[in-house]
């Protein structure tokens, strides 16, 4: 847990007055909900019931063998209801907003995962749900957009700004500033004004938790693995899959590597670069952390090939763990990230989501680094078949573009 | 019945840096009490649309914190009008707070409104603005307990900023008697009260004026400008001041 809301210097709760109560009681509740056995009962009767856990963890032998190094576990968590880690979190905090007798949920999305993990969630749980989803991302993931719609979400695009993910937060905490009384946001990613950024390690700590027992049963005369290795946007994925282990044994392992979306160069707006690059020390949307800025601390756009880790700022807890040497981080090109999720289907039958095919091909990296007879782990956070739109027309353009039209032209059914 | 003070709001660099400062020069000719400059800057989550696209077009436009600084050095040069500066955290310790807080008062602002920098989450915001004698504003509303409102009201300030309504800028309030119990439980001798959020006309003011020492309009004279023809904002800007104050 934090040390009131920090992580060594990065954390906090930065916010206006009009949400220092909300996030107050929010806080309250939490901590009181952790130590509710009944609460807890809840939470594992979704994730079992729902989500479909525990995700398998898989030996990628074939991965490995071509590879050609320490052998290569994924950590199937793609394979959770809704395609991706997010329903973890969402499902905790739906369940947390129904104890505190909140019945509408606002969220923002990025690559839309989130979006409709809690759209989902709210269906389920029978909540109002509306969804700020920036109109660049809207465009880029469009299929999520149907489904949120399809479990009743209102999905409302946001214009403001770089029509990306961090505008979709700051439509998310307008909202919620004139809403609080009968609204929880529900954040999605382990940044933010405390407590999100430990609430959210908590509802994801499940994927580092199976995953360890899941090895060990796996491999009972083994010790730990030696590498885990997860693609870091704002975070969540990466904080909850590391959980177990961010605490080192006395040789300083298991190492955890951080990849971050290298986009298409290094210049300032090609990437979303923070810890490994070009990042500042600022205060934004609510928390002290790193971020990509120009000199004035004004906010730069980003770029990367997956919408979930096109964002400028960095989860609190990751930046102070980047900074303490406890996690090192990558950046992975848009190219790097294709070609490891080329790779992992060719090798594995597994479609990698765009962001988890960038931890992928970091994993490779440090397979072929460490050595054979050793073991690394990589989350495959969500599934790939979101981004349909965007990968076949990277990797097949000309075939995937003469298709698109030969569908829009077709008839209506009668 | 007394004229009502008016602290007028304006981006700076909106539409551009130029126009800015005759919009600032209209809102004083109009017969505002002070100025809230707000320095734009890339996620203000805590404005409406109107204000948000006012600093979406200053930066596009490429107005950096230093220009912004040269309408305030411009404004004090020529009026002795008290001029809040007004941005958000990011812009204030991305350059260290000291040295925020010094290239302000150097500018010639009489205080600093930085909405996500609230006292005890200030990072020594407070502290640094009392000793440069440009001291911070903190903006409470009517739902804080009355042990924070006291934790607020005891940090070294001059002035208090109440946000009347729930939410954001740029949307309609009507003045109720919630909010004039309020009103009243913050006089503390030593702090003046500007309240604001949602004022759009006359009567709103006029209701305020028993109330409170001076009423804040931000989005309404914002959007005032943005609708004024090319040239014609500072003439717009001391219109609706004026209209504001019931002339």
């Amino acid at each position: 847990m934090s040390n009131k809301g920090y992580f060594g210097e990065y954390g906090g709760r930065y916010v206006a007055e009009v949400l220092r109560r909300p996030l107050e009681e929010l806080e309250a509740v939490f901590e009181s909900a952790l130590t509710d056995s009944r609460f807890c009962d809840e939470i594992e009767a979704f994730a079992r019931d729902y989500s479909g856990r525990p995700t398998p963890l898989l030996f990628a032998k074939n991965a490995t063998r071509e590879a050609g190094g320490a052998d290569i576990f994924v950590k199937l968590e793609g394979l959770a209801n809704t395609g991706a880690h997010k329903i973890n979190n969402a499902a905790g905090q739906a369940l947390l907003a129904g104890r505190m007798g909140k019945s509408r949920i606002i969220a923002e999305t990025g690559a839309g995962q989130h979006g409709v993990a809690t759209a989902a969630a709210c269906a389920r749980l029978g909540l109002e749900c509306v969804v700020y989803m920036g109109e660049e991302d809207i465009r880029r993931q469009r299929p999520n957009v149907y489904w949120m719609e399809l479990f009743g979400a209102e999905v409302r695009p946001v214009t403001s700004g770089t029509r990306t993910l961090k505008d979709a937060v700051n439509a998310a905490l307008r909202d919620w500033a004139a809403s609080w009384e009968n609204t929880h946001y529900l954040l999605g990613s382990a940044l933010g004004p405390a407590p999100f950024p430990d609430m959210v390690r908590e509802f994801q700590a499940v994927i580092g938790r199976e995953t360890r027992d899941q090895l060990t049963a796996a491999r009972p005369a083994a010790s730990e693995p030696d590498a885990l290795v997860a693609c870091v946007g704002g975070g969540s994925n990466a904080i909850g899959f590391f959980e177990p282990w961010l605490v080192t044994d006395d040789a300083g392992r298991p190492l955890l590597v951080g990849a971050e979306a290298g986009g298409r160069g290094s210049d300032p707006g090609d990437n979303a670069v923070r810890m490994a690059g070009a990042g500042c020390l600022g205060v934004v949307q609510g928390y002290r952390s790193r971020f990509l800025t120009d000199a004035d601390g004004q906010v730069l756009p980003t770029h990367s090939i997956s919408a979930g880790l096109d964002y400028a700022g960095i989860g609190p807890q990751l930046a102070h763990l980047g900074e303490t040497g406890r996690i090192r981080f990558v950046a992975v090109s848009d190219r790097s990230a294709l070609e490891a999720l080329q790779f992992f289907a060719r090798t594995e039958g597994l479609i990698f989501a765009m962001e988890s095919a960038h931890g992928a091909a970091a994993a490779l990296d440090v397979a072929r680094e460490l050595g054979s007879g050793r073991t690394v782990v990589v989350n495959m956070s969500g599934r790939g078949d979101k981004d349909i739109f965007i990968s076949a027309a990277a990797l097949d353009g000309a075939a995937w573009r003469a298709f698109l039209r030969s569908e829009s032209e077709r008839e209506e059914p009668a | 019945m007394k004229d009502p003070r008016i602290v007028a709001h304006l981006v700076a660099g909106y539409p551009s840096v130029d126009a800015s400062k005759e919009v600032a020069r209209g809102l004083i000719d109009g017969g505002a009490f002070a100025l809230e400059i707000q320095i734009p800057f890339s996620d203000p989550t805590a404005d409406g649309p109107a204000i948000e696209e006012a600093c979406r077009v200053a930066l596009e436009r490429g107005c950096s914190v230093k220009e912004a600084l040269g309408v305030v050095r411009e404004i004090r040069r020529e009026s002795d009008v008290p001029i809040f500066l007004m941005s958000y955290a990011n812009l204030v310790v991305a350059p260290g707070i000291d040295r925020f807080v010094r290239s302000a008062r150097d500018a010639g602002a009489t205080g600093l409104i930085v909405p996500d920098l609230s006292p005890g989450s200030d990072d020594g915001l407070y502290l640094a603005a009392d000793d440069a004698r440009c001291r911070a504003v903190p903006v409470v509303v009517p739902w804080i307990t009355k042990e924070r409102r006291s934790e607020v009201l005891d940090a070294p300030i001059d002035w208090v900023y109440v946000a009347l309504r729930r939410g954001i800028t740029g949307t309609y309030t009507d003045l109720g008697p919630e909010q004039e119990v309020f009103l009243s439980s913050l006089r503390t001798p030593g702090v003046s009260v500007m309240a604001g959020f949602g004022i759009q006309r006359a009567q709103q003011v006029a209701a305020l004026v028993p109330h409170a020492d001076a009423a804040v309009v931000g989005s309404e004279i914002v959007r005032a400008v943005a609708n004024a023809p090319a040239g014609g904002e500072g003439e717009a800007a001391r219109r609706i001041v004026e209209s504001l104050r019931g002339l």
